[in-house]
């Protein structure tokens, strides 16, 4: 249970509101026509769309796990947050190694794995 | 106790057994095979039915601590559904491992689209991500957002129905009332989200008459499987891969595709896709997302009707927590493939 | 009376066997009595040397009803062109049918055939034979004479003339050894052994109360079984399951073996051998090792923390009920032939591909249940060992066995759902045809590689680890000391659990994986010798530092010792990218895991098992019949694998169903000495096979009649010494002042916790030890 308040208020109907306006902020981003900031940063529209979406999932997942979950102001929170955090490492890792290996690593290999460049 | 549990057991496994052994087409088999599972979950739940109901075991409630650090006096409930959480994390990081290396390792739809390299009539492999389709139109997103805001909302009362059992000095019918309508609600959102999936994904809903304009004048938005996104789709076409669409205004005019168009050397015409890959990953990511909802859904309906007569109270209420934290991460995942796997 | 009929009944049995045993007795009917009747009268008293007849026209082996033509002739002896008569034949065959050709032959009956009078002056016949159509050996006897044609006498003169005999036998067509179908086989020593275990559970309940052996009594106390909630008889279910699939999987090796045995052997179709080594790597790590592991944590945790059972029982007995029925999906498909096979790995496309038999799907569903099972007994130990540990014990003070299980279940637990997620991804390719897998549409076969392995290297740490635990239970406790360098076995065990992780892409060198990541999984395998080497040494320093007892289980870590520092060395030839080149798919890959699985993890257990036993159960073990164990395993144990390096650098290649030798330097074949060496690997691999019947032997014979165990026999330190043996259900210590209860730690280890390292002050930070944590809230 919640020992505090965000602003003066209750934190799980702020957090709420929160939730519900970052969640607005995300369908806003991808319906809008954001061409123009795209052209201005010498990138794609998908590219912005994709770090607003991310940037916006992260604060609302902190929200949920710290609040809704509790992992933020109770007694047990500190080492709850590091078993949740546990497997931070192997996530990394399996994201590292398996989701972002090029499926087509052999027919690209980098120009010095290649034979016939022993030389260089 | 220990027979109704060992019946749990037998069944589950059995019913697990049975559920895998069968074709698709052998349904009385399933609907048996769940019934068995159903069976053992009853049994299971009819040891905690009338727990701390009317006080009547209020010295049997016994919720064991944890004695060793640094846990210490945790309950041990609670860190086993972390430890729990854990492994669901890395379910989910495999899903989407998965995802992510289908996602950058096939060219992208639209890349192969634009750059030319393709005829009429033979498919070419290629990403289509759901989200092209689905982020094209407001109603296309509809059910994906409404979905966004249901689990939200639903997170948050599931929290106000924990509020509320643990509160000590409301009186009893007060606090009833309360739990059982927070949950009942949690509860009609969640059945919300799998109803507007199934619409997404199966059925479709028509347009407002006024707003058809919005829709590319269709006066229908055509669920996901009517537009042909489907595992078996191996010759995929989409309006916004032919070159007649729109007279071509949409192809950029710094494309590969419209320089041969331009120099007469791309005869045009509508691309072919197989994109089963790209469905696959959509629908079972999502559909393993659904599975846990529907996994919430059943816990939900057990422990909505416990509260109506009353089975929450301060002394019992982290039954409601622990379930809430399992609710929330399904949440949480949500928070991640929403913008990935919809918007992106 | 009842054991009286038992015996009779047990008599008759052995008559049965040895009947069907016996050969069918058969002799020559006619004989040569029957040829001197014929006509060729008294053609010499005994065979001559000099005359020598030959039967052409029959195959090395025949097919079914199919019709020979036979040419039956001689050459030497007296006969000459120009003779009046030249000689006389007569032919027997076991089996199929005679008939002649011309009228210089005649047939006797189906079984016999001779010479006509017109026949008399010729040297060859031909005669028809057809083969019986079921398979059968079949012995032809010829009798031939060669005669003078001299006249002196009213029935042809016989002086001068001779004779000789000539047997064939003959064999049917090569499919006749499917009347030993190894699934056949498989499925009747399978039936038979787990006949053997239910005749043993009526055995065990009849022994622990022979008056009321009946159903009233017995299906209480089965039930009990069934449901049981307590730790210790979920742990000995575990055992049974284990042991039982142990055997199974032994069985298939040996099948595997006797198919390896000689060069080119049939006894195994290549489609029955990839069901064959399919299933026995899966019976082994899935249905054998992981079982073996939980029966151990699952006595022994409870037992070494001081509590009471484990914190969720009834997942626990969930997860163990969850493994027979995996078991039955795994071999489903099996007995009618078309079991999985695709190899444990169940590489990607070939799992899902139509060409695989329709037992793969099952496979794969029966993996999905264990992976579940795997996941509740990760959550459940994970939880008891970080909440119900006796107050006083902080994680450094949890004996080494809990830490090897603490880290084991860390890496199950994270890594499974991997698996389990490439598991449904084939499942869902199989049954609904999503296209996960599916070439065509740009599915990524590497894919599941990639899941499988991100889960399939903690995996093979899962089953060595528990056994480092158990090695070091019994080298301290046979040492007479504590541990050396406990701090650093449990950095050591930690090392290994997070470098499990990152080094999996070793098993993917030559399947084109990106060149960074094969690069940097090449620096972490090589990194995985360090904390082992650490491990090894404190383990050699522990007993530099004790003084040794030599029992049973001391042997067997010992053993291990020797057979894992062994496989740990063979397996440092793999990190390296062109090594790993040269050797993959190779016999010296089968030689390196099963020296670390069979020499690490079997041996392992087995120390276990001699070392808790007497706690289990309250019986010794006898010594005598274990040394004995250990001195055959051991021996016929390395002479089983120790070839097959020698083998693989040869050039032999796993998962193939057969191998040809040749004398010449030929690409893919081998020297003629594997086929010698296969022969011994294969006898040995019998001998170990049988040696651990021993074991059983022993389990059986001291349940019945051996000493009551103490509570303490070996003097181990550890909780599980404090209660009696066997342990009553809800485990009570015997506390120093004497009464009964749940026991708390003091003053162990007192010299490790007062010198914390860097890393330990470190962890210390995160893990706020009892006494801190009550000083703050006190």
């Amino acid at each position: 249970m919640a020992h505090y308040k965000i602003l003066g208020q209750d934190p799980y109907w702020m957090n709420f509101y929160g939730l519900m306006i970052l969640t607005l902020i995300e369908v806003l981003a991808v319906g809008a026509d954001l061409n123009g900031v795209a052209e201005s940063l010498g990138t794609e529209e998908k590219v912005i769309t994709l770090w607003i979406l991310t940037i916006i999932a992260i604060p609302k997942f902190i929200m949920i796990a710290a609040i809704f979950m509790h992992l933020y102001g109770d007694e047990d929170s500190g080492i709850l947050t590091l078993t949740a955090l546990f497997p931070a490492f192997f996530i990394l890792i399996m994201v590292l190694f398996v989701g972002l290996t090029h499926p087509n690593a052999a027919s690209s290999l980098p120009d010095w794995c290649r034979p016939g460049n022993y030389g260089l | 106790m220990s027979a109704g549990f060992a019946a749990f057991l037998f069944t589950l496994a059995a019913a697990f057994e049975w559920g895998d052994f069968i074709g698709w087409t052998e349904v009385p088999l399933i609907l048996a095979s769940l019934g068995v599972v159903f069976f053992g979950l009853l049994i299971w739940w009819r040891q905690d039915w009338s727990y701390g109901v009317d006080g009547k075991d209020s010295k049997h409630l016994w919720e064991p601590k944890s004695a060793g650090s640094p846990f210490q006096n945790i309950d041990i409930r609670k860190v086993a559904l972390w430890m729990f959480l854990m492994s669901e994390m890395m379910v989910f990081t495999s899903l989407f491992s998965t995802y992510m290396r289908y996602r950058f390792g096939i060219p992208n739809c639209m890349t192969v689209f634009e750059s030319g390299e393709w005829v009429e009539g033979t498919a070419v492999t290629c990403f289509e991500p759901a989200a092209h389709l689905i982020a094209s139109s407001w109603f296309h997103i509809a059910p994906g957002a409404i979905n966004t805001f249901a689990l939200i909302i639903s997170s948050f009362t599931i929290v106000q129905a924990l509020r509320y059992a643990k509160m000590k000095d409301i009186e009893e019918d007060v606090r009833k009332r309360k739990v059982m309508r927070y949950l009942g609600t949690t509860w009609v959102l969640a059945i919300l989200f799998l109803t507007l999936k199934m619409i997404e994904w199966f059925i479709g809903f028509p347009t407002p008459g006024p707003l058809t304009d919005l829709n590319h004048g269709h006066s229908e938005i055509a669920s996901l499987y009517a537009e042909g996104y489907t595992i078996n789709a191996d010759s995929y076409q989409h309006y916004a891969y032919d070159t007649m669409y729109h007279d071509g205004k949409d192809i950029p005019k710094d494309s590969a595709l419209y320089t041969m168009l331009q120099e007469g050397t791309h005869p045009g015409g509508q691309m072919m896709a197989n994109i089963q890959v790209s469905a696959t990953t959509f629908y079972v990511t999502t559909g393993t997302h659904g599975a846990h909802v529907l996994g919430g859904i059943i816990g939900l309906t057990y422990m909505t009707l416990k509260a109506a007569r009353g089975g929450y109270t301060p002394d019992n209420a982290v039954s409601i927590e622990y379930f809430g934290l399992y609710w929330h991460f399904v949440d949480l995942v949500w928070v991640l493939v929403f913008p990935f796997f919809y918007l992106y | 009376m009842r054991i009286s009929r038992k015996k009779r009944l047990l008599i008759g049995l052995v008559l049965v066997i040895s009947m069907l045993a016996m050969p069918s007795a058969q002799s020559l009917p006619g004989g040569i009595s029957g040829v001197q009747e014929s006509g060729c009268n008294c053609h010499g008293a005994v065979p001559s040397d000099s005359v020598a007849g030959s039967i052409e026209g029959l195959p090395d082996s025949y097919n079914y009803s199919e019709v020979y033509n036979l040419t039956l002739s001689f050459e030497g002896g007296p006969s000459q062109p120009g003779n009046v008569n030249q000689g006389g034949f007569h032919l027997w065959a076991s089996e199929g049918e005679l008939s002649i050709l011309d009228a210089t032959t005649q047939l006797y009956n189906a079984n016999e055939v001779g010479h006509t009078e017109a026949g008399n002056d010729q040297t060859s016949w031909d005669v028809i034979w057809t083969a019986p159509a079921t398979d059968r050996n079949v012995e032809f006897v010829l009798h031939v004479n060669s005669v003078n044609g001299n006249a002196d006498g009213a029935g042809g003169g016989t002086s001068g003339d001779m004779w000789s005999k000539v047997s064939v036998s003959l064999g049917g067509p090569i499919e006749i050894l499917e009347a030993a179908d190894p699934f056949v086989v498989l499925g009747v020593l399978i039936l038979v052994t787990f006949s053997l275990l239910v005749i043993t559970l009526a055995y065990v309940f009849y022994r622990k109360d022979p008056d009321s052996f009946d159903w009233d009594n017995f299906s209480p106390w089965l039930a009990d079984w069934l449901t049981t909630t307590d730790h210790k008889k979920i742990g000995t279910l575990y055992f049974v399951a284990g042991l039982f699939f142990l055997g199974v999987g032994g069985i298939m090796a040996m099948i595997i073996r006797i198919q390896l045995s000689v060069p080119g052997n049939d006894f195994l179709t290549q489609d029955q051998y990839n069901q064959f080594f399919t299933l026995h790597g899966t019976t082994m790590i899935f249905l054998a090792a992981m079982p073996m592991i939980n029966g151990f944590a699952n006595w022994m945790i409870p037992l070494q923390l001081g509590a009471a059972d484990l914190a969720l029982p009834r997942i626990n007995a969930m997860s163990f009920w969850l493994q027979p029925f995996a078991a039955l999906l795994i071999f489903t498909g099996v007995f009618s032939g078309h079991g999985a096979d695709t190899g444990w790995t169940g590489y990607a496309p070939y799992s899902v591909s139509e060409a695989t038999h329709s037992g793969t799907t099952m496979w794969a569903a029966g993996q999905i249940l264990l992976v579940a099972s795997s996941t509740l007994t990760g959550i459940n130990f994970l939880t008891t060992m970080a909440v119900m540990r006796a107050p006083g014990m902080g994680w450094m003070q949890m004996p080494l066995f809990s830490w090897s299980i603490l880290v084991a279940n860390v890496m199950l637990f994270l890594s499974i759902p991997a698996f389990g997620v490439g598991l449904i991804q084939v499942y869902l390719d199989r049954v609904i045809g999503t296209a996960f897998y599916d070439i065509a549409a740009g599915g990524d076969p590497l894919l599941w590689s990639h899941l499988f392995w991100y889960f399939g290297h903690p995996e093979v740490y899962v089953v060595i680890v528990p056994s480092f635990g158990i090695i070091s239970e019994v080298i301290a406790t046979s040492s007479r000391r504590s541990v050396f360098g406990y701090r650093s076995m449990v950095y050591a065990l930690a090392g290994i659990g997070v470098v499990a992780f990152i080094v999996y892409g070793h098993h993917m060198f030559t399947s084109g994986m990106s060149p960074t990541l094969r690069f940097v999984t090449m620096l972490t395998t090589m990194l995985v010798a360090v904390p082992t080497g650490i491990k090894i040494f404190n383990w050699l320093m522990t007993m530099h530092g004790g003084s040794l007892v030599y029992r049973t289980h001391t042997l067997w870590a010992l053993g291990f010792l020797v057979t894992f520092t062994l496989g740990g060395i063979s397996g440092m030839f793999f990190p390296s990218i062109a090594m790993d080149t040269h050797l993959h798919e190779s016999y010296f890959v089968v030689a390196h895991f099963h020296y670390v699985l069979v020499g690490g993890t079997v041996f392992g257990f087995f120390a276990g098992i001699y070392y808790w036993w007497p706690k289990a159960t309250g019986k010794m073990l006898s010594e005598k019949l274990g040394v004995l164990h250990f001195l055959t395993a051991f021996v016929s144990y390395n002479a089983l694998f120790w070839p097959m390096h020698r083998l693989g650098v040869w050039g032999m290649t796993r998962r193939h169903h057969t191998y040809f030798v040749t004398t010449e330097e030929a690409l893919g074949s081998l020297p003629m000495e594997a086929a010698g060496w296969n022969m011994f690997i294969t006898v040995s691999g019998f001998i170990f096979f049988f040696s651990n019947f021993i074991l059983v032997f022993n389990m059986i014979v001291t349940s019945i009649r051996g000493q009551d165990a103490p509570d303490d026999p070996w003097g181990g330190w550890s909780f599980e010494w404090m209660t009696s043996s066997p342990p009553p259900a809800h485990t009570q210590y015997k506390l120093s002042d004497g009464t009964w209860g749940l026991p708390t730690l003091e003053d162990a280890n007192e010299h490790i916790a007062n010198e914390p390292g860097v890393m330990g002050r470190w962890f210390q930070r995160l893990m706020v030890s009892d006494e801190e944590s009550e000083g703050a809230s006190n």
